[in-house]
């Protein structure tokens, strides 16, 4: 417990040094490193804990952008403000489209938000107040440090609250029970439309809000940018990479997902090819290590995860 | 009366798994329900805890009309109930799937923690409360399925074949515990297809056939019933009787 206990403050300690340590290409990466943390753990909430796979999971990101975005330049509102809106405006929508989706059993969940997805894309290509396809134009903060202590707050708290109202609350067991079992769930007085509207909600805040954070950073952003398909692809690789429905599963994810991005794309520059390279090895990890790489370290005391990934992955509702 | 159920029908497509049945059942009492497979008594167990609304006809839980209501708000108003097949959360602890049927009515963590604790003692599981229900035999996920059932406390609680699959020596036990349940607050009604249990245990039987209601009496009389020995054991039995 205690040497667990050191390893858990040095990797704060780190994080908190980090922009003063490293040169600003490894901030940046770091910066994206912490973001995506974040955004494989929201992934993670809906579809580890709860089972639900969600499709469409990156437009709340792009929500946040395209929000944060707007709020700043058409409304001229603060950063913050336009931060906590975006989260808010993330968590309404899914409201809104688990409602009526999250009842259904199969598929139907995964599709719906597929194609939620692409309905946000297409509309924010074709609106003049979101720039349409040429996308939106924030004003600029050369402030790297600045944007990678906003990102790693923003995550922190992804983390924190999953760890207290998943891990340690009766939420958690809540969303648990529904993904092992919907009917014996509600029978045991589980209200399971609502757990897993507020389970969808919480997934989605967050990503709105780093989403915010993310078009403030690179201050330009376009529908492709932020809401293509492959923000979604991303984050749930990082999170069944990681090991799904294990809190630091996808930390462990992000981290090695991003960081073999980024060497691969140094190397090969411009190309296309590091995709490639990307994919084997996601098939190879995914073939080889189905419990992910908290399974990995299963065992050795550092991680815990409450039941073995591979077993939980034939729970998933596709 | 602390249920009642007025001309229930509940069909599916060209079937009618219950047709017409109208039940009351003493508050305190152990009511039993028989009669052959497909006779309609799980139907009728999830129509009672909302699995699914009637076709027509009412269901009254202590003086309230609770029928068309979803299983969880029937759950908080007090009805439990098992499942004829174990359907417990695998992945969960023993003591965990008790705990998150007692969130309904605590307020902390700690209090489920406390009181689920009790529960497992009550059906003597208390030895598997930290094993994954994974690793629990078909006994001791009988007694979890009961166990969750108790956890939401109950005014009402439906059995639907706990005893099936179970030795004659834990059926023994078994029924040990349910009369153990008995305590003139808690009603239950068992269904079940071992005789032994039903007799031994209830203090009125209804035989449904064909989702008809065909007798229904104190244990004794119910058994020497020409319908149900026909419906039951067939002509042959009953001719030869």
């Amino acid at each position: 417990m205690a040497w667990k206990l050191t390893v858990f403050i040095l990797l704060l300690v780190i994080c908190f040094i980090f922009p003063w340590i490293v040169s600003p290409l490894w901030l940046r990466i770091g910066t994206e490193v912490v973001m995506w943390a974040g955004l494989a753990q929201s992934f993670n909430i809906i579809c580890g804990y709860t089972g639900r796979l969600d499709f469409g999971h990156g437009a709340f990101f792009g929500i946040g952008a395209y929000v944060t975005g707007m709020a700043m330049t058409l409304l001229g509102w603060p950063f913050g403000l336009g931060l906590l809106v975006s989260g808010i405006v993330s968590a309404l929508l899914a409201l809104a489209i688990g409602y009526p989706t999250l009842r259904l059993r199969g598929a139907y969940f995964a599709i719906a938000t597929w194609a939620m997805g692409e309905l946000i894309r297409q509309i924010a290509t074709i609106l003049d107040i979101t720039g349409g396809a040429f996308g939106l134009q924030l004003p600029a903060v050369l402030n790297l440090p600045y944007f990678y202590y906003m990102m790693l707050l923003v995550t922190g708290l992804t983390y924190l609250t999953t760890y207290l109202l998943v891990e340690k609350a009766r939420f958690g067991y809540k969303l648990l029970a529904i993904r092992e079992d919907e009917d014996a769930a509600e029978m045991v007085g589980v209200n399971t439309a609502s757990t897993k509207n507020w389970a969808f909600a919480l997934s989605a805040f967050f990503p709105g809000v780093l989403g915010g954070i993310y078009a403030y950073w690179v201050t330009f952003i376009h529908p492709d940018s932020v809401l293509g398909g492959q923000i979604t692809d991303v984050m749930c690789v990082m999170a069944f990479l990681g090991g799904i429905g294990s809190l630091w599963g996808p930390f462990l994810g992000a981290i090695v997902v991003q960081l073999i991005q980024r060497v691969l794309w140094v190397v090969w520059g411009e190309g296309t090819f590091y995709l490639v390279i990307i994919g084997v090895t996601i098939c190879a990890v995914i073939l080889f290590i189905p419990n992910g790489l908290v399974g990995l370290l299963e065992g050795t005391g550092l991680f815990s995860p409450k039941e073995s990934v591979n077993e939980l992955k034939k729970k998933i509702k596709w | 009366m602390i249920l009642q159920s007025h001309d229930l029908v509940k069909s599916f497509g060209g079937v009618t798994a219950v047709d017409h049945l109208s039940l009351e059942v003493e508050k305190g009492s152990v009511f039993g329900i028989i009669g052959p497979n497909g006779s309609g008594k799980t139907t009728f167990f999830n129509l009672v805890n909302g699995v699914y609304p009637p076709t027509s006809g009412t269901i009254t839980f202590n003086g309230r009309n609770i029928t068309g209501l979803r299983p969880h708000q029937i759950a908080k108003l007090g009805i439990g109930r098992t499942y004829q097949v174990p359907a417990p959360f695998t992945k969960m602890t023993v003591l965990e799937n008790v705990m998150v049927s007692t969130f309904m009515r605590s307020s902390s963590l700690k209090e489920s923690r406390k009181v689920s604790w009790e529960i497992l003692e009550r059906v003597r599981l208390e030895d598997k409360g930290n094993s994954l229900v994974l690793n629990v035999t078909l006994e001791d996920r009988k007694r979890l399925e009961l166990a969750r059932a108790l956890g939401t406390r109950p005014d009402l609680l439906l059995l639907d074949e706990v005893m099936a699959g179970l030795t004659p020596s834990e059926i023994k036990e078994a029924i040990e515990l349910i009369r153990s349940l008995r305590t003139g607050e808690l009603t239950i009604i068992v269904v079940e297809h071992i005789m032994d249990v039903i007799l031994s245990l209830c203090d009125r039987i209804a035989v449904l056939d064909y989702g008809e209601k065909i007798a229904e009496d104190v244990p004794d009389k119910v058994v020497n019933d020409p319908n149900v020995i026909k419906a039951y054991l067939g002509e042959r039995y009953s001719a030869r009787n």
